[in-house]
Protein backbone atom coordinates (compact mmCIF):
# COMPACT_ATOMS: atom_id res chain seq x y z
CA UNK A 1 0.00 0.00 0.00
CA UNK A 2 2.53 2.39 1.01
CA UNK A 3 4.65 1.50 -2.33
CA UNK A 4 1.44 2.55 -4.13
CA UNK A 5 1.14 5.66 -2.05
CA UNK A 6 4.88 6.22 -3.06
CA UNK A 7 4.35 5.87 -6.56
CA UNK A 8 1.32 7.60 -6.92
CA UNK A 9 2.62 10.69 -5.56
CA UNK A 10 4.19 12.46 -7.33
CA UNK A 11 7.34 13.13 -5.02
CA UNK A 12 7.51 9.50 -5.31
CA UNK A 13 8.21 9.46 -9.08
CA UNK A 14 11.12 11.57 -8.11
CA UNK A 15 12.09 9.19 -5.65
CA UNK A 16 12.04 6.57 -8.24
CA UNK A 17 13.98 8.41 -10.60
CA UNK A 18 16.24 8.99 -8.05
CA UNK A 19 16.38 5.26 -7.77
CA UNK A 20 16.91 4.12 -11.09
CA UNK A 21 19.83 6.85 -11.56
CA UNK A 22 21.72 5.00 -8.83
CA UNK A 23 20.96 1.94 -9.64
CA UNK A 24 22.62 2.58 -13.11
CA UNK A 25 25.14 4.82 -11.74
CA UNK A 26 26.06 1.70 -9.55
CA UNK A 27 25.84 -0.61 -12.84
CA UNK A 28 28.24 1.41 -14.99
CA UNK A 29 30.61 1.30 -12.04
CA UNK A 30 30.65 -2.45 -11.57
CA UNK A 31 31.23 -3.06 -15.54
CA UNK A 32 34.15 -0.28 -15.06
CA UNK A 33 35.57 -2.05 -12.55
CA UNK A 34 35.02 -5.25 -13.95
CA UNK A 35 36.84 -3.61 -17.30
CA UNK A 36 39.93 -2.37 -15.53
CA UNK A 37 39.91 -5.33 -13.87
CA UNK A 38 40.44 -7.38 -16.65
CA UNK A 39 42.69 -4.76 -18.25
CA UNK A 40 44.62 -5.14 -15.12
CA UNK A 41 44.91 -8.92 -15.06
CA UNK A 42 45.89 -9.11 -19.08
CA UNK A 43 49.54 -8.12 -18.52
CA UNK A 44 49.86 -10.21 -15.03
CA UNK A 45 48.33 -13.13 -17.51
CA UNK A 46 50.48 -12.50 -20.51
CA UNK A 47 53.42 -12.34 -18.07
CA UNK A 48 52.10 -15.57 -16.58
CA UNK A 49 51.40 -17.49 -20.09
CA UNK A 50 55.13 -16.41 -21.35
CA UNK A 51 56.09 -17.96 -18.24
CA UNK A 52 54.21 -20.76 -19.24
CA UNK A 53 55.00 -20.69 -23.01
CA UNK A 54 58.41 -22.11 -22.82
CA UNK A 55 57.15 -24.95 -21.51
CA UNK A 56 54.43 -25.09 -23.88
CA UNK A 57 56.98 -24.76 -26.75
CA UNK A 58 59.22 -27.56 -25.11
CA UNK A 59 56.33 -29.65 -25.35
CA UNK A 60 55.39 -28.58 -28.72
CA UNK A 61 58.95 -28.47 -30.14
CA UNK A 62 59.28 -32.32 -29.88
CA UNK A 63 55.90 -32.63 -30.73
CA UNK A 64 55.56 -30.81 -34.20
CA UNK A 65 59.46 -30.90 -34.66
CA UNK A 66 61.65 -34.08 -33.89
CA UNK A 67 64.87 -33.18 -35.49
CA UNK A 68 64.61 -29.27 -34.44
CA UNK A 69 64.70 -30.65 -30.78
CA UNK A 70 68.27 -30.21 -30.51
CA UNK A 71 68.05 -26.32 -31.34
CA UNK A 72 65.06 -25.62 -29.30
CA UNK A 73 66.21 -27.06 -25.92
CA UNK A 74 68.62 -24.42 -26.18
CA UNK A 75 65.80 -21.98 -25.91
CA UNK A 76 63.97 -23.75 -23.63
CA UNK A 77 66.43 -23.46 -20.39
CA UNK A 78 63.80 -20.22 -20.49
CA UNK A 79 67.26 -18.46 -19.54
CA UNK A 80 65.90 -16.21 -22.53
CA UNK A 81 64.83 -13.96 -20.12
CA UNK A 82 67.79 -14.51 -18.60
CA UNK A 83 70.06 -13.33 -21.68
CA UNK A 84 68.13 -10.78 -22.57
CA UNK A 85 68.04 -9.54 -18.93
CA UNK A 86 71.88 -9.79 -18.91
CA UNK A 87 72.43 -8.16 -22.64
CA UNK A 88 70.44 -4.98 -21.57
CA UNK A 89 71.50 -4.39 -18.08
CA UNK A 90 74.46 -6.34 -17.04
CA UNK A 91 75.24 -5.15 -13.85
CA UNK A 92 71.53 -5.99 -12.09
CA UNK A 93 72.15 -8.37 -9.91
CA UNK A 94 68.62 -10.74 -8.73
CA UNK A 95 66.76 -7.74 -7.49
CA UNK A 96 65.71 -6.73 -10.86
CA UNK A 97 65.47 -9.57 -11.88
CA UNK A 98 61.93 -9.95 -10.79
CA UNK A 99 60.96 -6.92 -12.60
CA UNK A 100 62.67 -7.59 -15.62
CA UNK A 101 60.95 -10.79 -16.52
CA UNK A 102 57.77 -9.16 -16.74
CA UNK A 103 59.37 -6.81 -19.28
CA UNK A 104 61.29 -9.34 -21.16
CA UNK A 105 58.76 -11.89 -21.21
CA UNK A 106 56.71 -10.17 -23.89
CA UNK A 107 59.91 -9.75 -26.16
CA UNK A 108 61.03 -13.78 -25.65
CA UNK A 109 57.99 -15.24 -26.75
CA UNK A 110 57.42 -13.60 -30.18
CA UNK A 111 60.92 -14.28 -30.42
CA UNK A 112 60.27 -18.21 -29.74
CA UNK A 113 57.41 -18.77 -31.61
CA UNK A 114 58.39 -17.40 -34.68
CA UNK A 115 61.78 -18.80 -34.32
CA UNK A 116 61.00 -21.99 -34.11
CA UNK A 117 59.16 -22.64 -37.79
CA UNK A 118 61.61 -19.91 -39.31
CA UNK A 119 65.41 -20.40 -40.32
CA UNK A 120 66.01 -16.62 -37.95
CA UNK A 121 65.34 -18.73 -35.27
CA UNK A 122 69.13 -20.23 -35.04
CA UNK A 123 69.91 -16.56 -35.09
CA UNK A 124 67.91 -16.41 -31.61
CA UNK A 125 68.71 -19.63 -30.47
CA UNK A 126 72.70 -18.79 -30.35
CA UNK A 127 71.04 -16.09 -27.37
CA UNK A 128 69.96 -19.14 -25.56
CA UNK A 129 73.55 -20.04 -25.69
CA UNK A 130 73.89 -17.51 -24.17
CA UNK A 131 72.88 -18.57 -20.51
CA UNK A 132 75.47 -21.14 -20.39
CA UNK A 133 77.40 -17.58 -21.06
CA UNK A 134 75.75 -14.99 -18.55
CA UNK A 135 78.43 -16.63 -15.78
CA UNK A 136 81.46 -15.47 -18.19
CA UNK A 137 79.83 -12.93 -19.30
CA UNK A 138 80.80 -10.59 -16.64
CA UNK A 139 84.46 -11.13 -17.68
CA UNK A 140 83.95 -10.62 -21.38
CA UNK A 141 80.35 -9.17 -21.88
CA UNK A 142 81.04 -7.58 -25.76
CA UNK A 143 81.25 -11.40 -27.07
CA UNK A 144 77.43 -11.44 -26.39
CA UNK A 145 77.19 -9.93 -30.02
CA UNK A 146 79.54 -11.95 -32.16
CA UNK A 147 77.98 -15.37 -29.72
CA UNK A 148 75.07 -15.48 -33.04
CA UNK A 149 78.09 -16.70 -34.89
CA UNK A 150 79.54 -18.96 -33.04
CA UNK A 151 79.53 -18.61 -29.00
CA UNK A 152 81.69 -21.13 -27.84
CA UNK A 153 84.34 -20.58 -30.56
CA UNK A 154 85.38 -16.49 -30.25
CA UNK A 155 85.61 -17.05 -26.18
CA UNK A 156 87.93 -20.01 -26.14
CA UNK A 157 90.53 -18.58 -28.78
CA UNK A 158 90.47 -15.35 -26.56
CA UNK A 159 91.98 -16.91 -23.59
CA UNK A 160 94.55 -18.50 -25.57
CA UNK A 161 95.82 -15.49 -26.83
CA UNK A 162 94.82 -14.08 -23.63
CA UNK A 163 97.40 -16.92 -22.22
CA UNK A 164 100.49 -16.44 -24.05
CA UNK A 165 100.61 -12.40 -23.26
CA UNK A 166 100.16 -13.47 -19.69
CA UNK A 167 102.75 -16.14 -20.17
CA UNK A 168 105.39 -13.61 -21.53
CA UNK A 169 104.77 -10.73 -19.13
CA UNK A 170 106.57 -12.97 -16.71
CA UNK A 171 108.92 -14.15 -18.79
CA UNK A 172 109.94 -10.59 -19.81
CA UNK A 173 110.09 -9.69 -15.45
CA UNK A 174 112.25 -12.54 -15.17
CA UNK A 175 114.96 -11.06 -17.35
CA UNK A 176 114.48 -7.07 -15.85
CA UNK A 177 114.96 -8.56 -12.86
CA UNK A 178 118.57 -10.20 -13.47
CA UNK A 179 119.10 -7.14 -15.22
CA UNK A 180 119.01 -5.40 -12.00
CA UNK A 181 121.74 -7.06 -10.27
CA UNK A 182 124.30 -5.40 -10.77
CA UNK A 183 128.65 -5.62 -10.23
CA UNK A 184 128.13 -4.16 -6.34
CA UNK A 185 124.94 -6.23 -5.77
CA UNK A 186 127.42 -9.06 -7.31
CA UNK A 187 130.26 -8.14 -4.68
CA UNK A 188 127.75 -8.27 -1.73
CA UNK A 189 126.69 -11.74 -2.63
CA UNK A 190 129.81 -12.92 -3.02
CA UNK A 191 131.19 -11.23 0.18
CA UNK A 192 128.56 -12.67 2.60
CA UNK A 193 128.32 -16.04 1.05
CA UNK A 194 129.93 -19.17 3.08
CA UNK A 195 130.63 -21.36 0.38
CA UNK A 196 133.64 -19.12 -0.29
CA UNK A 197 136.88 -19.30 2.33
CA UNK A 198 137.91 -15.86 3.20
CA UNK A 199 141.20 -16.17 1.61
CA UNK A 200 139.45 -17.55 -1.52
CA UNK A 201 137.45 -14.13 -1.30
CA UNK A 202 140.56 -12.00 -0.65
CA UNK A 203 141.83 -13.36 -4.24
CA UNK A 204 138.87 -12.90 -5.51
CA UNK A 205 138.69 -9.41 -5.08
CA UNK A 206 142.04 -9.09 -5.92
CA UNK A 207 141.54 -10.86 -9.35
CA UNK A 208 138.86 -8.79 -10.01
CA UNK A 209 140.59 -5.41 -8.93
CA UNK A 210 142.70 -6.07 -11.50
CA UNK A 211 140.43 -6.50 -14.17
CA UNK A 212 138.79 -3.93 -13.58
CA UNK A 213 142.19 -1.99 -13.57
CA UNK A 214 142.64 -3.25 -17.24
CA UNK A 215 139.37 -2.27 -18.21
CA UNK A 216 140.51 1.10 -16.81
CA UNK A 217 143.20 1.23 -19.04
CA UNK A 218 141.54 -0.20 -21.84
CA UNK A 219 139.08 3.00 -21.47
CA UNK A 220 141.92 5.57 -21.17
CA UNK A 221 144.04 3.70 -24.06
CA UNK A 222 146.44 2.98 -22.02
CA UNK A 223 146.11 -0.89 -22.21
CA UNK A 224 147.70 -2.59 -25.35
CA UNK A 225 144.88 -5.69 -24.49
CA UNK A 226 141.85 -5.76 -26.74
CA UNK A 227 138.23 -6.11 -25.98
CA UNK A 228 138.62 -9.88 -26.95
CA UNK A 229 141.74 -10.24 -24.66
CA UNK A 230 139.24 -8.31 -21.78
CA UNK A 231 136.35 -10.42 -22.59
CA UNK A 232 138.49 -13.87 -22.45
CA UNK A 233 140.00 -12.53 -19.01
CA UNK A 234 136.37 -11.83 -17.40
CA UNK A 235 135.10 -14.90 -18.53
CA UNK A 236 137.82 -16.57 -17.11
CA UNK A 237 137.18 -14.99 -14.04
CA UNK A 238 133.59 -15.72 -13.72
CA UNK A 239 134.65 -19.64 -14.49
CA UNK A 240 136.94 -19.27 -11.46
CA UNK A 241 134.16 -17.69 -9.14
CA UNK A 242 131.31 -20.58 -10.66
CA UNK A 243 133.38 -23.28 -10.07
CA UNK A 244 133.80 -21.93 -6.40
CA UNK A 245 129.96 -21.42 -6.05
CA UNK A 246 127.90 -23.78 -7.87
CA UNK A 247 128.19 -26.84 -5.58
CA UNK A 248 128.18 -24.85 -2.56
CA UNK A 249 125.73 -21.87 -3.35
CA UNK A 250 123.92 -22.49 -7.01
CA UNK A 251 121.68 -19.85 -6.38
CA UNK A 252 124.39 -17.35 -6.41
CA UNK A 253 126.07 -18.77 -9.48
CA UNK A 254 122.62 -18.70 -11.05
CA UNK A 255 122.49 -15.30 -10.79
CA UNK A 256 125.92 -14.51 -11.63
CA UNK A 257 125.29 -16.57 -14.81
CA UNK A 258 122.06 -14.72 -15.52
CA UNK A 259 124.04 -11.35 -15.02
CA UNK A 260 127.31 -12.61 -16.87
CA UNK A 261 126.01 -10.22 -20.17
CA UNK A 262 124.57 -7.28 -17.53
CA UNK A 263 127.82 -6.62 -16.17
CA UNK A 264 129.89 -7.05 -19.28
CA UNK A 265 127.73 -4.11 -20.71
CA UNK A 266 128.48 -1.96 -18.01
CA UNK A 267 132.17 -3.24 -18.09
CA UNK A 268 132.07 -2.76 -21.64
CA UNK A 269 130.40 0.88 -22.01
CA UNK A 270 133.11 3.52 -21.11
CA UNK A 271 130.25 6.05 -19.76
CA UNK A 272 128.84 3.23 -17.33
CA UNK A 273 132.39 2.11 -16.30
CA UNK A 274 133.23 5.63 -15.38
CA UNK A 275 129.85 5.55 -13.13
CA UNK A 276 130.53 2.14 -11.82
CA UNK A 277 134.40 3.36 -10.67
CA UNK A 278 133.23 6.21 -9.32
CA UNK B 1 144.97 -18.72 45.00
CA UNK B 2 148.02 -18.01 42.65
CA UNK B 3 148.15 -21.86 41.79
CA UNK B 4 144.53 -21.53 40.95
CA UNK B 5 144.00 -18.65 39.03
CA UNK B 6 147.54 -19.68 36.80
CA UNK B 7 145.59 -23.37 36.89
CA UNK B 8 142.60 -21.58 35.26
CA UNK B 9 144.77 -19.46 32.97
CA UNK B 10 146.28 -22.11 31.40
CA UNK B 11 143.32 -24.49 31.09
CA UNK B 12 141.37 -21.53 29.13
CA UNK B 13 144.52 -20.86 26.85
CA UNK B 14 144.32 -24.92 26.28
CA UNK B 15 140.42 -24.61 25.62
CA UNK B 16 140.96 -22.16 23.02
CA UNK B 17 143.67 -23.86 21.27
CA UNK B 18 141.76 -27.25 20.96
CA UNK B 19 138.47 -24.97 19.63
CA UNK B 20 140.89 -22.95 17.08
CA UNK B 21 141.76 -26.06 16.00
CA UNK B 22 138.78 -28.02 15.36
CA UNK B 23 138.93 -30.19 12.57
CA UNK B 24 135.89 -28.80 10.65
CA UNK B 25 137.99 -25.78 10.94
CA UNK B 26 141.16 -27.31 9.48
CA UNK B 27 139.38 -28.72 6.96
CA UNK B 28 137.75 -25.37 6.02
CA UNK B 29 141.35 -23.60 5.53
CA UNK B 30 142.99 -26.65 3.36
CA UNK B 31 139.63 -26.19 1.23
CA UNK B 32 140.71 -22.50 1.20
CA UNK B 33 143.81 -22.85 0.64
CA UNK B 34 143.35 -25.14 -2.12
CA UNK B 35 141.30 -22.69 -3.99
CA UNK B 36 143.83 -19.95 -3.60
CA UNK B 37 146.59 -22.08 -5.14
CA UNK B 38 144.37 -23.26 -7.78
CA UNK B 39 142.91 -19.41 -8.70
CA UNK B 40 147.12 -18.60 -8.89
CA UNK B 41 146.84 -20.88 -11.40
CA UNK B 42 149.32 -22.76 -9.42
CA UNK B 43 149.83 -27.40 -9.33
CA UNK B 44 148.26 -28.88 -6.09
CA UNK B 45 145.41 -31.14 -6.39
CA UNK B 46 144.85 -30.57 -2.83
CA UNK B 47 146.22 -29.01 0.16
CA UNK B 48 146.73 -32.16 2.73
CA UNK B 49 148.29 -30.47 5.54
CA UNK B 50 148.88 -26.63 6.72
CA UNK B 51 150.69 -25.13 8.89
CA UNK B 52 150.18 -21.34 10.70
CA UNK B 53 153.18 -19.54 10.33
CA UNK B 54 151.24 -16.12 11.36
CA UNK B 55 148.37 -14.19 11.01
CA UNK B 56 147.16 -14.96 7.00
CA UNK B 57 150.20 -16.75 6.93
CA UNK B 58 150.61 -20.85 6.27
CA UNK B 59 152.85 -23.20 4.65
CA UNK B 60 150.73 -25.64 2.96
CA UNK B 61 151.74 -29.19 1.58
CA UNK B 62 149.93 -30.08 -1.32
CA UNK B 63 149.04 -33.63 -1.99
CA UNK B 64 151.14 -34.36 -5.28
CA UNK B 65 154.29 -33.04 -2.77
CA UNK B 66 154.07 -29.07 -3.31
CA UNK B 67 154.83 -26.73 -0.64
CA UNK B 68 153.63 -23.02 -0.94
CA UNK B 69 153.64 -20.47 1.38
CA UNK B 70 150.48 -18.50 0.90
CA UNK B 71 149.73 -15.03 2.95
CA UNK B 72 148.67 -11.57 2.68
CA UNK B 73 150.78 -8.90 2.04
CA UNK B 74 150.70 -5.27 3.13
CA UNK B 75 148.64 -4.25 0.24
CA UNK B 76 145.94 -6.64 0.73
CA UNK B 77 146.76 -9.08 -2.01
CA UNK B 78 147.16 -12.80 -1.62
CA UNK B 79 150.37 -14.12 -3.01
CA UNK B 80 151.47 -17.56 -3.66
CA UNK B 81 154.51 -18.62 -3.57
CA UNK B 82 156.29 -21.88 -3.94
CA UNK B 83 158.47 -23.33 -1.99
CA UNK B 84 161.50 -25.96 -2.96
Amino acid sequence: MNTRHIWAHPSGTIIAAKFVMYAGSAVLLLLLAAGCAQKLDTPASDSQNAARQPPVIQSDDPATQPASTPTEPVPQPVAEPTPSAAAEPVAKPAAPSPQEPVTTAPTPPPVAKPSVPVSPEPVAQPKPSAPSSPAPKPAAPSPSQPQPAAPAAPSAPKPSPAAPTKTQSPATNIPAATSTLDLDALKEEVRSTSAIGLFTKITLKNQVDDLLDDFRDYHKGKSKLTKTDLRRAYDLLLMKVLSLLQDKDPRLASSIVASREVIWGLLEDPKKFATLSA
Amino acid sequence: MNKLTVAFLQSLVVAGVLAAQTPADEEKLKQDLTAVIALHGQPCGEVVAVTVLAESDYAASCKDGNKYHVYLNKEGRVVVEKQA
